[in-house]
């Protein structure tokens, strides 16, 4: 009896020892090269990209984990600066033509691949003919509709051929829009709108699979990628602009569980964190906390062809009894500023107003006149009771609790109630696309940096419109606002549009979204685009 | 026995194909597609990404593509990583998730027999007592909840060892350890109660009078016998410690294949679903019939009556 537990007292000791000696080794080894990295001052900025980009290939990874990082890989024509505005990039200036369709970039002349290669204004055409190209399959071919001939190559009626955009010669592309589009120089800084280097996608279709095979024009070149796991990207001396450039690497980690990345955080492991959302409360007011805004609206969809919300009325009754800043507040408590209007913050009209400034708030909280209007709207209907009314949100800790809270505020400032329904995300999206909620949550995120793209969602044959809600005026103002070369009277008819869509309020508005990232004290400029992608051009670490 | 051998391999062959074409059907009748965004969608973008992958295709057409691509054990790009297969997705996760699975089973069948073993001869003294109060726990506590305290006690407050990631042997200690609790519990108690049947029963008696030695009774007559319900269990742990788990996995940003389970139901990435449903099944089916294989060797009643009752 004794000898056999000696046996395996022994066998379970050398297995524990063997384990421990392993880890020790392997643990000096590793602190040992870190600690030459930053002795021999390699500035190594340490990120987390959440999970394996989609695809590093600019027409397939319409996602940020995809853009995040290509962004600094690459670089289009224009690419936005600090201030979130379109500044020259692999373009050293344009021209625009007088009726604001035809653009002539001009290429930098020092404008390299990180194999040396020149960019030429044919690897763009050569790209963006690619993005439209129905084979292609890209996900982000319609932002490439508003050059001429873009949507027919796209759909299958037309050719590349007519595709207006052309290489007049090696640093010369000259590109015509269908419409005047003000904003085309904040599109292209889309990584959609990369170019690909023609004779490195010839040889080798598949180049953006493998870091070896990858050739990029932007800040960093991809250096190493294990996928699934880690990339690393090192500065590219081949950048037309690197001496801007201050960090030497970057690490990225593919970390997809936030309380993980925020202990990786804590141990410094990472430069950067997402903040897990039970530990808000505690982290939002440290020092090392950043918010910046993020263009994207959080929103509710009435039905309007389900009744009771046939009648506009009983429409803006609910919309009226709901308190954003209470919700805000106390329930996503992530300081996000809660919305009045459907456009969010951060777009500047040419006489240098905010849109949302101007247009104000568009719905207020205002119970007294929420009774009224709910009164007025059942006697319109003749209702002596509202019809039954199910709230469906798609699954998720935090879209329960908005929902939870809306419920009672319905409850408590109208008496109106409401039942609760959660579905899966794709189950609830086909449901809401087909029209068979009456009242469900929404979320939309700008395509594009203009306020157009958040107001051309609830024309009659948007895909995004899923309310049922159909407005002759409205979609008119649209339209004239995407024709119109004129600036001013853009803006003038968005506001005009605004303000019917709250008149006749198909949707109520929650919060608008915000970016909230922990960052260490030592790192600086990274910069976070409301609209756009992670740049990290100008970062630096000390 | 060759002919049991290929009368299983046969039936093997006939459950995969019909899990395979079960979850194919009831893989359609989910609603949405790879395709559903909440943003705005434009029709002619839908429509040429469902060209590209063969969505547009009749029901019939799909299943004999996807058939095929059985057959062939090429089940093409995944729809969410276009340029990736699924082959290379599995290829690349799978061992990763078996290198931790592997050492997982390990740990957990040395601490797990030998905590069973000193219970069972301990039965209702001191060691019986905190053994079984680990299995308890062991068995109660989540992974994930020993997972995250694990990281937020040795990685975070101590810093002895990473938080997460998996590149080195020191990366994989915590994974292991939280992995590596749940099935040691489990086979702790079933060691410890088939154990106490064992050592009642008349053939140890008799080994005990005749005088063997006390290590050699359990080792040689007891622990062979008290087994069997171990290595019962021991083919679908095997199946699903060794194909990955997603939470672990996910905490512990470990790339291996567990995600895609998950991940490909949510995002309705038919041909990830399909190529690791195929993958688990036809390996969780070999587990067994290899568990089926071992009973014979363990225990000679089996084999016998197995081939009787043919």
């Amino acid at each position: 009896m004794k000898k056999w537990w000696t046996v395996f007292m022994g066998v379970l000791l050398v297995a524990v020892l063997a384990a421990c000696t392993a880890s020790e080794s392997a643990g000096e080894s590793d602190e040992g090269s870190s600690e030459g990295e930053s002795d021999s001052g390699t500035k190594t900025l340490l990120l987390n990209n959440g999970e394996e980009p989609t695809s590093f290939d600019p027409s397939q990874g319409f996602d940020a984990v995809s853009w995040n990082a290509l962004n600094n890989l690459m670089e289009g024509l224009t690419r936005l600066g600090k201030d979130h505005t379109p500044e020259p990039a692999t373009a050293e200036k344009w021209e625009i033509s007088e009726d604001g369709k035809e653009y002539t970039f001009f290429i930098r002349e020092d404008a390299k691949w990180s194999n040396g290669d020149d960019v030429t204004a044919g690897d763009y055409e050569f790209a963006w003919k690619r993005l439209l190209d129905p084979e292609t399959a890209s996900p982000a071919a319609f932002l490439g509709y508003f050059i001429e001939g873009g949507e027919a190559f796209n759909n299958g009626e037309g050719s590349a051929d007519d595709v207006m955009v052309e290489a007049v010669s090696d640093k010369e592309l000259k590109v015509t829009l269908s419409a005047p589009t003000g904003y085309f120089l904040n599109i292209i800084s889309n990584p959609a709108f990369f170019p690909i280097n023609e004779s490195v996608a010839t040889e080798n279709p598949e180049w953006f699979a493998e870091a070896d095979s990858f050739v990029g024009n932007g800040p960093f070149a991809l250096a190493e990628w294990k996928h699934d796991s880690e990339m690393l990207m090192k500065k590219n001396e081949e950048y037309w602009d690197h001496e801007t450039v201050k960090l030497d690497e970057v690490h990225w980690a593919m970390v997809n569980d936030t309380n993980t990345e925020y202990q990786m955080y804590e141990s410094g492991e990472l430069d950067t964190s997402n903040i897990p959302s039970d530990m808000a409360e505690q982290l939002l007011d440290s020092e090392e906390v950043s918010i910046q805004d993020q263009a994207g609206t959080a929103f509710y969809r009435f039905n309007v062809n389900e009744e009771p919300f046939q009648n506009k009325k009983i429409r803006k009754a609910l919309a009226m009894s709901v308190n954003q800043q209470e919700i805000v507040d106390y329930v996503t408590k992530n300081k996000e500023e809660p919305a009045y209007g459907f456009v969010s913050y951060g777009f500047e009209s040419p006489s240098g107003e905010d849109f949302r400034e101007h247009n104000g708030k568009l719905v207020e909280p205002n119970v007294e006149e929420a009774k009224q209007l709910l009164e007025e709207g059942m006697e319109e209907e003749g209702y002596d009771e509202l019809p039954a009314i199910t709230l469906s949100y798609n699954t998720s800790e935090d879209n329960k609790k908005i929902a939870e809270t809306i419920q009672q505020m319905f409850k408590e400032n109208l008496g109106v109630e409401v039942t609760l329904e959660n579905a899966e995300w794709n189950v609830f999206l086909e449901a809401q696309k087909a029209l068979e909620h009456q009242l469900s949550r929404s979320s939309f995120l700008a395509d594009y940096a203009d306020p157009i793209n958040f107001l051309e969602s609830f024309t009659t044959d948007s895909s995004m419109n899923r309310t049922g809600w159909s407005n002759e005026e409205y979609d008119q103002l649209i339209a004239d606002a995407k024709n119109e070369a004129d600036e001013e009277k853009r803006w003038e008819l968005m506001y005009e549009a605004e303000k019917l869509l709250f008149e006749e309020m198909p949707i109520f508005p929650v919060h608008f979204y915000n970016q909230v990232v922990l960052e260490k004290d030592n790192v600086s400029d990274i910069v976070r685009h409301p609209v756009g992608y992670l740049e990290l051009k100008w970062a630096d670490k000390q | 026995m060759a002919k049991y051998i290929l009368k299983r391999f046969i039936y093997m062959i006939v459950t995969v194909f019909i899990i395979a074409t079960l979850t194919f059907f009831l893989m359609n009748l989910l609603p949405g597609s790879p395709f559903n965004e909440e943003r705005t969608t434009n029709e002619a973008v839908q429509r040429n990404l469902e060209a590209h992958y063969h969505l547009d295709e009749p029901l019939v057409v799909q299943y004999v593509l996807y058939l095929k691509s059985i057959v062939t054990l090429d089940f093409g790009p995944s729809i969410k990583q276009p340029t990736e297969t699924v082959n290379s997705l599995l290829g690349r996760g799978f061992p990763i998730s078996a290198e931790l699975g592997i050492w997982t089973i390990l740990i957990a069948l040395i601490s797990g027999v030998a905590l069973g073993v000193f219970a069972a001869l301990k039965h209702n003294g001191v060691i019986d007592y905190i053994a079984m109060t680990i299995a308890v726990l062991g068995i109660s506590i989540p992974n994930f909840v020993l997972a995250t305290l694990l990281i937020q006690q040795l990685a975070v407050n101590l810093g002895v060892l990473p938080a997460a990631t998996w590149s080195s042997p020191q990366h994989m200690v915590l994974p292991i350890v939280a992995l590596a609790t749940g099935p040691m519990a489990i086979i702790a108690r079933l060691t410890r109660s088939s154990m106490l049947e064992t050592l009642t029963q008349d053939y140890i008696k008799m080994a005990r009078a005749k005088g063997l030695s006390p290590a050699k009774i359990i080792v040689k007559h007891a622990l062979k016998n008290a087994l069997m319900p171990v290595v019962t269990i021991l083919g679908t742990l095997l199946a699903g410690v060794l194909t990955g788990t997603f939470v672990i996995e996910k905490i512990f940003a470990i790339p291996g294949m567990g995600k895609y389970f998950v991940e490909g139901i949510n995002q309705r990435d038919y041909p990830v679903i399909m190529g690791t449903t195929v993958f688990y099944s036809a390996f969780l089916v070999l587990m067994l019939f290899l568990v089926d294989i071992a009973y014979g060797i363990l225990d000679p009643r089996i084999k016998l009556h197995k081939e009787g009752g043919k």
